[in-house]
């Protein structure tokens, strides 16, 4: 393994790793970028969606006559109308199942249908929809369509729905119990925290949160009865998988006769890769209506529809030595999927916080188990970080408990136990291997940087403000790279994880390269342009980049969990180097030498001794396309593509350190100062990095200080806009400190580890660490999220929540 | 009710229902996409124009109310596929925007921070912070926002761009 510090080693070309401007950004900040809202098909009739007013209710009558008969309304839909429509497929079940599709969803338990028929299960549950010539009537029909439901019992928390007697909400879940899955040794967990020196324990709230991208969610939809050809255009992170998902097992029409088109999209976060009741109503609505339907989501409309993240209800136990050694760690978790399985929630609340809850660390022992429940909220999905922020949370918490009940600094206890580099690859007993990794080197750089030693200094003046200063350390590994097909299949995800690129080399020497990936914001133009024009050596201006059309680009599961730079950049890659290859075969036949004396350099062809005998980037290409005097093995033209599907996930990790103030007076949590060191293995620009990494941890303190979905006991949800669920704003947070190692991942050629969402994984667990740290004297021990003032403030008066 | 408005130096006439929003207008009556609607409640500033010079969120103003004004959006700002504004260069050398949704509405909030302070002293980072409360990003973090306001002040004063990625120890590049 190669240990790099500082800079990334720039790439063959001399362009990767370089911090290249972003090429997409001109036309973003000049407001010319097309988003769904702005889609203007001509002909165009807009729908409108009803939600549930009530959370959990039988529905006894739908009438629709009155909306009907408004003006310039077209068709008022209820789920009579789509008895033929398959519900809506999860495709992440926990557990592990044979890799293959189920040939028909049907009676896939708690799977959403398409709108609802008999019983609504959440406030926002879609039961009717209208079409009307215009947005407004649209939406004025809504209020005409009358619903009469007969409320039944209620439950919004995991843990109170697996409680005997509680409300049911699908009648094929008895109990509400959609999974109990484990990873890691029980046996082993159990027998090291009996016979621990010292054992802590917590008891965590990790709150529902919800994503809230700017841009909330649309559709349209586009039926051309002339081909029988349907065209969905979306806010989705994944036209590909969700072209799959909606023509295989939804609508069930041919795979080819559905393209999928995501313009430009409005931030994501995880939430936009869901399939959601919508994209298969405008397709449907289109055809019966003859004419393109659109639907633009409201706030109110998103924060009740569109996946919600975390909320895990924990009891975790670690156990160690007396001098810092830790010798086990254990959760049990209680984790909310909402009223249906969303697309791939299962999955996120089980593997992807199981298998990570061990962190950074060397754990003799370890072991976790979810209770994964079904209630009466939005359904559950990925929140930026999903899965490893809730793990990193709770381990992070539990180490700082630690090193309270040992009289330990709680940097000294980490270090200790940190994965030593001999290690690695390292098998964490709980289901991962981590790739490659030098931790201490890491967590050294980040404590430093922190000025860790200066904390009490600046505690004490800090005092002399008015203010208590806390200083909370998380470190953390983030599962990336999603992933290897075969794994995943082991892990209970339908569908196949690999991605793709396609590079052509036009004629006249430029390139277009195709990926299946799909940005929502992360510059993939700029970046995938900045890979193939470093690996075929050639001006990245020369290379134009195509993604986000299943009708253009080769097939690729789409943007998640930071895996586009770590998957789908590897495919543009061995692509190129496919070409490159090419272009040494057909280069013997145009020198004029044999193969072996062909050298491929700077975009151009010489021969080896002699570079008087070339063939420039552009020459080739047109002589590859007129495709004269080549031999009958080399076929004419510069068209690859390259499917990649990696040996296993690489791991991301890093060292993050808060410092908070807290003002004695109002409760009110500052951070004043925040480092962060990641590693990411080799980054491909920096710049676009540096924009990740900062963005990421101001969601990670929005979690921390503000952020909340909140249910109250009739399961309306209260945090239904932005005046009701806060957001960190601009003065929210200081300038960060900001630094990173290098560990290239073994498992793909750019040696890449995700990078996007990376830093969202540890600032919730440091702050909180920060703020128990400032309010330790007075006996605090833990304070559940969000810290807001009040809560806070209560703490320092000695009350309790 | 007819209406007389002036959007980006162009007279528009036009009937517009008692209850129609200004953002409405502009988007679907106008054409002009590049105001956003983020929120509906004006929490997020996606929806940002400039109303006889001062920014508005164009969601929470009636049509009927902006009667005789002279509007600025931000195809206004500069031609379609045109050079940017000196704000807007700013802003792209220090990458402040990812996806790009609500960067319309901080293009006109803070053209009118950068107008406004133009003959003065460079607004401070807590300013441009408090001046940037108004819209919400859940992409960038805000830092590379408040990097780029302070590039185009310093750029329109001759100094070196204080706290920008380029040239402050404080900020090191990932």
């Amino acid at each position: 393994m190669t240990t790099v510090t500082g800079d990334a080693p720039a790439g063959r070309g001399g362009v990767l790793g370089q911090p290249l401007d972003s090429r997409e950004d001109p036309q973003l900040l000049r407001g010319e970028a097309t988003y769904v809202a702005d889609i203007d098909l001509p002909g165009t009739a807009h729908m409108a969606i009803l939600g549930s007013p009530v959370a959990h209710a039988k529905i006894l009558s739908i009438e629709t006559k009155a909306a009907e008969q408004l003006p310039g309304v077209l068709k008022v839909a209820t789920a009579a109308d789509f008895t033929d429509v398959m519900p809506l497929p999860c495709i992440w079940i926990p557990g592990g199942v044979e890799s293959h599709f189920p040939p028909h969803p049907y009676g896939l338990p708690g799977a959403r249908p398409v709108l609802t028929g008999d019983t609504v299960r959440h406030v926002g549950d879609p039961v009717a929809v209208v079409v009307a010539e215009t947005p407004r009537q649209a939406a004025a029909a809504l209020a005409a369509i009358h619903v009469e439901y007969e409320p039944l019992p209620v439950v919004t928390r995991a843990d109170e729905a697996l409680a005997d007697g509680a409300p049911q909400l699908h009648e094929a879940v008895p109990g509400n119990l959609n999974a109990y899955w484990t990873c890691g040794d029980k046996d082993r967990t159990d027998a090291a925290i009996a016979a621990a020196e010292v054992t802590v324990e917590l008891d965590l709230v990790n709150q529902r949160t919800i994503n809230s991208p700017i841009e909330p969610r649309g559709a349209v939809g586009d039926y051309d009865p002339a081909t029988g050809e349907y065209t969905l255009y979306a806010s989705t992170q994944g036209p590909h998988n969700h072209r799959f998902l909606l023509a295989a097992l939804v609508l069930g029409i041919p795979f080819n006769k559905l393209r999928v088109i995501a313009p430009t999209v409005g931030g994501s976060f995880g939430t936009k890769g869901y399939l959601y009741p919508d994209m298969p109503l405008v397709l449907l609505l289109s055809k019966a209506l003859g004419r393109p339907v659109k639907w633009v989501d409201t706030r109110t409309g998103l924060m009740s529809s569109t996946v919600q993240g975390r909320d895990h209800r924990q009891h975790v136990t670690l156990a160690g030595t007396r001098d810092g050694r830790i010798t086990a760690v254990r959760c049990t978790s209680y984790a909310n999927l909402g009223a249906y399985p969303s697309t791939i929630g299962p999955g996120v609340a089980t593997a992807l916080m199981g298998r990570s809850i061990s962190g950074m660390y060397d754990i003799g022992a370890a072991f976790c188990e979810v209770y994964a429940a079904f209630t009466n909220t939005v359904s559950l999905g990925a929140q930026r970080g999903s899965g490893r922020a809730e793990a990193a949370f709770l381990m992070e918490r539990l180490v700082d408990r630690y090193a309270d009940e040992i009289g330990m600094d709680p940097a000294a206890v980490r270090r200790k136990n940190l994965v030593p580099e001999e290690k690695f690859p390292y098998d964490n007993g709980l289901g991962w291997t981590y790739d490659s990794g030098n931790y201490r080197l890491n967590f050294d750089k980040a404590i430093e940087l922190s000025g860790y030693g200066d904390m009490p200094a600046r505690r004490a003046e800090a005092r002399t403000r008015g203010k208590r200063l806390g200083v909370g350390i998380a470190t953390y590994v983030a599962i990336c790279g999603v992933g290897p097909s075969t794994r995943m299949s082991q892990e209970g995800m339908l569908g196949g994880t690999w991605e793709s690129a396609n590079i052509r080399i036009h004629p006249t020497g430029e390139v277009t390269v195709t990926v299946g990936s799909a940005s929502t914001g992360q510059s993939h133009g700029t970046i995938f342009a900045q890979v193939a024009a470093d690996e075929l050596g050639i001006d990245p201006a020369t290379v134009q980049v195509h993604e986000g059309d299943t009708q253009k680009a080769p097939y690729g599961q789409g943007t998640y969990g930071s895996r586009s730079y770590s998957m789908a950049a590897p495919a543009v890659v061995l692509t190129a180097r496919k070409l490159k290859a090419k272009l040494v075969r057909a280069g013997a036949v145009f020198l004029g030498v044999p193969e072996d004396k062909v050298v491929y350099e700077g975009g151009a062809i010489h021969e080896e001794g002699n570079p008087e005998n070339t063939k420039t980037f552009a020459e080739l290409a047109m002589a590859m396309w007129y495709g004269w005097g080549l031999p009958p093995e080399i076929e004419p033209a510069l068209d690859e593509t390259t499917h990649f599907d990696p040996p296993d996930f690489n791991y991301p990790f890093g060292t993050h350190v808060a410092v908070v103030e807290i003002d004695e007076l109002t409760g009110e949590t500052e951070v004043v100062a925040y480092t962060a060191v990641d590693d990411a293995g080799n980054i491909g620009n920096p710049k676009i990095v540096q924009g990740q990494i900062e963005g990421s941890i101001v969601h990670g303190l929005g979690q921390a200080l503000m952020e909340a979905a909140e249910y109250d006991e009739n399961g309306r949800l209260i945090s239904s806009d932005l005046g009701h669920y806060a957001l960190p704003r601009a003065a929210d947070a200081p300038f960060f400190a900001l630094d990173k190692t290098v560990t290239p991942s073994p498992h793909n050629p750019l040696g890449a580890k995700g990078a996007g969402e990376i830093a969202t994984v540890p600032p919730a667990a440091a702050v909180v660490n920060a703020v128990v740290d400032a309010l330790r004297d007075l006996g605090v021990r833990h304070i559940d999220m969000p810290l807001t003032p009040e809560k806070v403030w209560r703490h320092l008066r000695g009350e309790s929540q | 009710m007819d209406i007389t408005l002036n959007v980006n130096g162009r007279p528009e006439q036009f009937s517009a229902q008692p209850n129609e929003l200004l953002v409405e207008r502009l988007r679907d009556g106008l054409g002009l996409t590049g105001t956003k609607v983020g929120c509906d409640t004006g929490q997020c500033g996606s929806c940002v124009v400039r109303l006889d010079g001062r920014s508005v969120k164009s969601c929470l103003v009636l049509t009927a109310s902006a009667a005789g004004g002279e509007v600025a959006t931000i195809e206004g700002v500069t031609a379609r596929g045109g050079e940017l504004s000196g704000l807007q260069e700013a802003l792209r050398q220090e990458h402040g925007t990812q996806c790009g949704f609500c960067t319309p509405g901080m293009v006109m909030a803070l053209g009118e921070l950068v107008d406004a302070t133009a003959d003065g002293p460079a607004p401070t980072e807590p300013e441009i912070r408090e001046w940037l409360t108004g819209n919400l990003c859940r992409c960038t973090g805000y830092h590379s926002v408040v990097r780029g306001v302070q590039r185009a002040c310093a750029a329109s004063r001759d100094e070196v761009p204080a706290g920008s990625a380029a040239s402050t120890a404080a900020v090191p590049e990932v």
